[in-house]
């Protein structure tokens, strides 16, 4: 799990291209938006995009990603569960 | 006759024009065919979690914006409207290229959402958390010269204080594809306005104004009119309407102490211009300003920033010049603009 | 210096029809136009709808008959539609007096673009292309098209561009600048929009549902639209007959987001009030809105929230007629706004199909069937990306 969340660390910080933003500052369980890492709703649509890439699994509905992107362990283990890790 | 007060002006072109002291010093010549804006650290202008999103059109125009807004001291602006003719070409085509390369798959919004003509004005409007009147224009030679016309209509109507800009940019293949296609040709030693063969040097840049319905200590000049003239025919054409034009504001041509002409190098494009020349050396002092800052869609939008600073420093610099003439003082400046020898524009500037 | 604005000819082409009263015949059978996509070039076509125009390219020349070869499907659809609008005002634009053609588009020439630009990297034969990309390129077509025009300009604020080009010309001809004005927006289908329409996550798959609890998302259209307008002055002299009167229009920002809507339809319920200010009447005295309604979770109850902030308990009666057109982007506003005109005419309301829920947070119930009513007065709302919020008000003339 933990070789998971970091390279999704570096997969997101590619994605959203977020260049001031290193790894480690990245805490597994803050939340992706709003307060922790502050990122939006397009921000939401790129990573949808990142799972599809990058592990195979298909979005179909963008509100589902509200539960899954809560944080990068919630991101980690729903890549675990499609068995796609 | 209403004027739209100059209270603050922001430039970013292929000349050090970012820097306020900078007066036309060490002209940067083109790279050959083309010229790219000298863009600055955006950091200073624009928060990182905005910047990431970005492409470069965005990124000067709202820089250039947050310069002219910052040098007039505006609390806020009562209309935001911004002048592009590519728009934010970038983002397009990193979009076309992601469809055309994946078979459209694997795409994700935000180049397409950025590449959106209106994104630059809009930006602009969420920075400032400006609610009020937002207009993008978006016709070729008339993008920016839209964004004015449209700014003396607001103070008519009532408005203080708006926003107007021009913004354009390039990219490598842009470049590239119209290279192939012999739209450029090298700058050369031959002076702009001298040319006789086709081709023009390709170029970017952005330039912002706040503008004010009422002089304030900080009014630098005045624009005191424009107007836009669709494929005329003749340069007799050009001549009659650049006379009634100003006629309106009770001046001749012998008023202008400065006329600044956009030849672009394509000696086809800059045909009626060079007919109306002599008339307007014979009566005014000619200058040219697309050989330093490059032929784009919105380049009257560095050519008024041009006019402002002849107004501010009362000298011309020689680097502009057309012939030896010098203006005893600069009151008026006419632009006289056109854009592939269909758009022509005459914008008229004064002291103030 | 306020001299009234009549609108006095109406042209469109759209998914349901090629011209005006194809368009009307469409509307008043509640037959919608879209349809699965047999145009547009995409691996997605047996996925989603889309309004398309029932034309192909090679049709489109045929009926335009202009012999410019360097042309696009964007810039054959404004032509028709603006001709169109021009015969049916009865203008003549060689009569001395001052005229302009106002567009708007979004992607403009990229349905062109799109198919030859890799290509171009390799060979010579499609570098022309390059010319009739950008926005601008449409406008002057449509000018050189009609003729005698003094004036062109072109705007683009996404999906509010048409209303602001009719805004512009009211404008401009109120301060004197113009006598009439073509005033319009086209946006042909292209692989770009679709696909980018598609990474937002806000096509429907089935046939769109404005209003609807359970609406999914928009389903994209193609099309042009165009009205003349003229001032009152250049009306009278030529005795020429208005078919409306165009008596207020604002344009707000939302600034939330560059793409959604703020949650309360902040920037939306500034358009409107600020219209309606305009026009001097009361809430009590809009007979119908025709809404944005674009079919997206977001807009449509952004929307609502508007609408109910502005009318309170009042809402007049409303519709989305996206769910005949589909959305056609830059063109909406002007297709809506001949829609609203056609509505005046023959005092129908034209229904917003496939609704049957509402909204749980607003429960605004839209029209579903064509309604015969008398009407005087239209709000017609556009929206857009980067908040772009413009709102016309009609009146019958």
């Amino acid at each position: 799990m933990d070789a998971l969340i970091e390279k999704l660390k570096g997969q997101i910080i590619e994605q959203l291209n977020l260049a001031e933003v290193k790894p480690e500052e990245i805490n597994p369980d803050s939340p992706l938006f709003g307060d922790g890492l502050g990122l939006d709703s397009i921000d939401a649509l790129e990573l949808i995009v990142l799972l599809e890439k990058h592990y195979g699994i298909k979005i179909q509905d963008p509100k589902d990603g509200k539960t899954i992107f809560q944080s990068l362990r919630t991101m980690a283990e729903y890549i675990k569960s499609q068995g796609k890790s | 006759m209403i004027k739209a007060y100059i209270n603050g002006t922001g430039c970013i072109s292929p000349q050090n024009s970012i820097d306020s002291d900078w007066f036309f010093e060490s002209i940067n010549p083109a790279k050959g065919d083309y010229f790219d804006a000298i863009e600055p650290s955006y950091k200073e202008f624009i928060a990182p979690n905005l910047l990431r999103r970005m492409g470069r059109a965005i990124k000067m125009g709202v820089a250039a914006g947050n310069i002219a807004i910052q040098q007039a001291d505006a609390k806020k602006v009562d209309a935001i409207i911004t002048g592009t003719g590519l728009g934010c070409f970038e983002d397009s085509e990193r979009f076309l290229l992601a469809i055309l390369n994946n078979d459209e798959q694997f795409l994700t919004p935000t180049s397409f959402i950025q590449s959106t003509h209106n994104t630059v004005g809009s930006q602009i409007a969420l920075i400032m958390k400006c609610h009020d009147y937002n207009f993008t224009y978006v016709h070729r030679g008339f993008s920016f010269e839209s964004t004015l016309q449209d700014a003396m209509m607001l103070f008519e109507e009532g408005k203080e204080t708006v926003l107007v800009g021009g913004v354009e940019e390039h990219t490598p293949n842009f470049v590239l594809l119209n290279r192939r296609a012999k739209k450029f040709q090298e700058a050369s030693s031959t002076p702009i306005w001298k040319s006789t063969s086709e081709g023009i040097q390709m170029s970017e840049g952005t330039a912002f104004f706040v503008l004010n319905k009422t002089k304030t200590e900080k009014s630098l000049a005045s624009v005191d009119g424009i107007q836009t003239v669709y494929n005329p025919k003749t340069s007799a054409d050009i001549l009659n309407k650049l006379h009634a034009f100003l006629k309106l504001h009770n001046l001749t041509l012998v008023d202008i102490d400065v006329t600044l002409m956009g030849f672009s190098d394509d000696v086809n494009f800059d045909e009626k211009l060079k007919e109306v020349l002599p008339s307007i050396e014979k009566e005014s002092v000619a200058a040219c300003y697309k050989h330093i800052c490059g032929e784009y869609h919105t380049a009257t939008a560095f050519a008024m920033w041009t006019a402002v600073k002849l107004i501010e420093k009362q000298k011309l610099p020689r680097v502009l010049a057309i012939s030896d003439k010098t203006p005893s003082k600069i009151k008026h400046v006419l632009i006289i603009n056109q854009y592939l020898g269909i758009n022509y524009s005459f914008t008229l500037l004064s002291q103030c | 210096m306020s001299q009234r604005v009549y609108i006095t000819g109406l042209g469109m082409i759209s998914a349901i029809g090629n011209n005006v009263p194809e368009s009307f015949l469409s509307l008043s059978q509640s037959k919608t136009g879209i349809g699965k996509i047999n145009y547009l070039s995409t691996r997605y076509k047996d996925e989603f709808l889309a309004g398309e125009i029932k034309l192909s390219d090679e049709a489109l020349v045929d009926l335009v008959q202009d012999n410019n070869s360097a042309l696009n499907r964007n810039s054959y659809i404004a032509m028709l539609a603006a001709k169109e609008a021009v015969i049916n005002s009865g203008i003549d634009t060689n009569d001395g007096l001052r005229t302009g053609v106002i567009s708007s588009t979004t992607v403009a020439g990229m349905s062109k673009t799109e198919l030859y630009y890799k290509e171009m990297f390799e060979k010579d034969d499609h570098l022309n292309v390059l010319d009739t990309h950008d926005c601008g390129d449409s406008t002057e077509r449509i000018a050189d098209y009609i003729g005698n025009v003094d004036y062109v300009t072109t705007i683009s604020t996404a999906c509010s561009s048409a209303a602001n080009a009719i805004m512009l010309g009211c404008r401009m001809i109120k301060h004197g600048q113009l006598d009439r004005v073509v005033v319009g927006g086209v946006d042909a289908l292209s692989k770009f929009t679709f696909n980018g329409f598609n990474t937002l996550m806000i096509l429907d798959r089935e046939w769109c549902k404005p209003f609807d609890e359970n609406r999914k998302g928009l389903n994209l259209g193609e099309g042009a639209a165009f009205v003349v307008i003229e001032g009152e002055n250049a009306l009278n002299l030529r005795k020429g007959k208005p078919l409306a009167e165009v008596v207020g229009y604002a344009n707000a920002n939302d600034a939330y987001h560059q793409t959604a809507s703020s949650p309360e339809g902040y920037g939306a319920t500034l358009a409107i009030q600020q219209a309606l200010k305009m026009s001097g009447l009361s809430t009590s005295q809009i007979d119908y809105i025709n809404m944005h309604g674009t079919g997206t979770p977001n807009n449509d109850l952004s929307e609502s929230f508007a609408t109910k902030a502005v009318f309170g308990n009042q809402v007049p009666k409303f519709s989305s007629t996206k769910s005949f057109t589909g959305h056609t982007l830059a063109a909406a506003a002007s297709i809506e706004a001949v829609i609203s005109v056609l509505s005046l005419q023959h005092n129908m309301i034209f229904p917003n199909l496939n609704f049957t829920t509402p909204i749980l947070e607003t429960g605004l119930v839209p029209e579903t069937s064509l309604v015969h009513t008398p009407l005087n007065t239209i709000l017609s709302n556009s929206f857009g990306f980067g908040g772009n919020c413009s709102s016309l008000i009609f009146k019958k003339a």
